[in-house]
């Protein structure tokens, strides 16, 4: 006992022993959800937002135009490309807009309430990454808007071609984004996204619930009936539960096999983002929210 | 204290900031999600050995808290305590200020190994990551280790001048 207490004396250890319970303090109360950002918090997440944005921009802005020159040969397929999508989207346009007129004519037919109505209306605002830490267990991006603009925890992030994260810690002026690749079933703090296949939202249901770094691919779990889905599939989130926005891409269907316990199936999702070369992104405002 | 030693401390902050916005460009894009350099956690390393480990215990811990706050995913503080840490113990290591470059070099490669292996297993001691430890072996922390030892090389002759400089001007004041 007077060992320790000599071994104690030695200053330097005592101070190293204050430090870890400290920084083991610090983790596990910052660890999982909290009410808001503590304002000293919050000033160095927007002054060095601010700078970060100063860098980013014209960087980001060289390494495109890099880009685009080096895969010009591409432009005139890419144009051809775009020429049939355009006449797509105007064919399209046409039928969604009757579709839409109808919907809300029997929206009011039926005396929908409010907030009934606005339940899956989405406000899409861009949004500009100011910089990335690509640690790979703790992947995260910031983007430069924050509670200012009416950013909340728990916002969907779109890129323009697939889901890429939920926003996670809110500043005045900029906000934190946890990229979905550390989505993990097993953390408490991680929500699973109730899923479905485009084209098949009446006979698909799933739950995106990890995702698997070895392989880079999502896990779709507890899909009782795997017959209608089928490989390529396009999986959007269902929202079903009404937290989390309806019709977000994650993804196509690679494999679909019997899952962990015999009971269900697992399918396996080729994720649609790139997780790379970060310029805008949406984040995606439920209206109900939006309008308060 | 002394200018020269404000603007490298500057200079870090200026290296912080590029580390999030220039860096991710620079990296090829299948090695994106691989490759995550801690390009200042490696000048403070030089800090610490060249200049004094509490030098590099105090930027450690200011620099990882400034990247926990600002990239904040999961928790705050893994990043300050690894950085610390570090950064105190590597000083530790050497004793002299005259590090020659070779073991300069295999203090680096220490370094970014047992920074790396920390972080790794603060994340998994609070259960945000489940993989094993081989997995991060192979996928970041040797990848990391070779990005980190060529950006030890380069910065190796200005910043170890630099350095220098500072600890001798302030060595005859001591003495007085």
């Amino acid at each position: 006992m007077l060992k320790l207490f000599k071994l104690l004396g030695n200053k330097r250890l005592f101070i190293l022993l204050m430090g870890l319970i400290l920084f083991i303090a610090i983790m596990g109360f910052t660890l999982g959800s909290r009410a808001g950002l503590s304002w000293p918090e919050k000033f160095v997440k927007d002054t060095v937002g601010f700078v970060q944005y100063v860098f980013y921009k014209p960087t980001s802005y060289v390494a495109g135009l890099i880009k685009d020159i080096s895969e010009l040969h591409a432009l005139q397929e890419e144009n051809e490309e775009l020429k049939i999508a355009l006449s797509h989207y105007t064919r399209d346009k046409a039928r969604f807009n009757w579709i839409e007129q109808e919907y809300t004519r029997l929206q009011n037919d039926l005396h929908f309430t409010e907030e009934q109505k606005k339940l899956y209306k989405y406000d899409w605002k861009i949004a500009q990454v100011i910089s990335v830490n690509d640690d790979p267990v703790n992947q995260t991006i910031v983007v430069n808007l924050g509670s200012r603009e009416g950013v909340k925890e728990g916002m969907a992030v779109h890129s323009s071609k697939g889901l890429v994260g939920i926003v996670s810690r809110v500043s005045t002026l900029t906000s934190t984004v946890k990229l979905i690749t550390t989505m993990d079933a097993r953390d408490p703090n991680s929500n699973g996204i109730a899923v479905t296949a485009q084209g098949k939202e009446n006979s698909v249901f799933g739950v995106i619930e990890s995702y698997d770094k070895k392989s880079g691919t999502f896990l779709m779990s507890r899909i009782e009936d795997p017959k209608p889905l089928a490989k390529e599939d396009l999986i959007v989130s269902s929202g079903v539960g009404g937290v989390f926005p309806r019709g977000m891409i994650i993804g196509k269907v690679k494999e679909v096999k019997v899952g962990e316990f015999g009971l269900t199936y697992t399918a396996t999702i080729t994720p649609a983002a790139s997780f790379t070369d970060w310029k805008e992104l949406f984040i995606v405002f439920p209206e109900a929210e939006s309008s308060e | 204290m002394n200018k020269r030693r404000t603007i490298l401390i500057l200079l870090l902050f200026v290296l912080f900031i590029l580390e999030g916005t220039l860096l991710p460009w620079l990296i090829p894009e299948a090695w994106e999600t691989r490759i995550n350099p801690h390009l200042v956690y490696i000048a403070i390393l030089f800090f610490s050995i060249y200049e004094d480990r509490h030098t590099g215990l105090i930027l450690g811990l200011c620099f990882g808290l400034l990247h926990d706050v600002v990239f904040y995913g999961a928790m705050v503080g893994t990043y300050s305590f690894a950085m610390g840490l570090c950064g105190y113990l590597i000083g530790l290591l050497s004793r002299s200020k005259q590090t020659p470059l070779p073991l300069m070099l295999i203090f680096v490669i220490t370094g970014s190994l047992l920074f790396d292996s920390i972080i790794f297993g603060t994340y998994s001691l609070f259960g945000v990551v489940h993989e094993p430890y081989s997995w991060a072996v192979m996928h970041h922390i040797i990848p990391n280790v070779f990005v980190q030892f060529l950006f030890a090389l380069l910065i190796y002759v200005p910043l170890r001048k630099q350095l220098e400089i500072i600890t001798k001007r302030r060595s005859p004041e001591e003495k007085a």
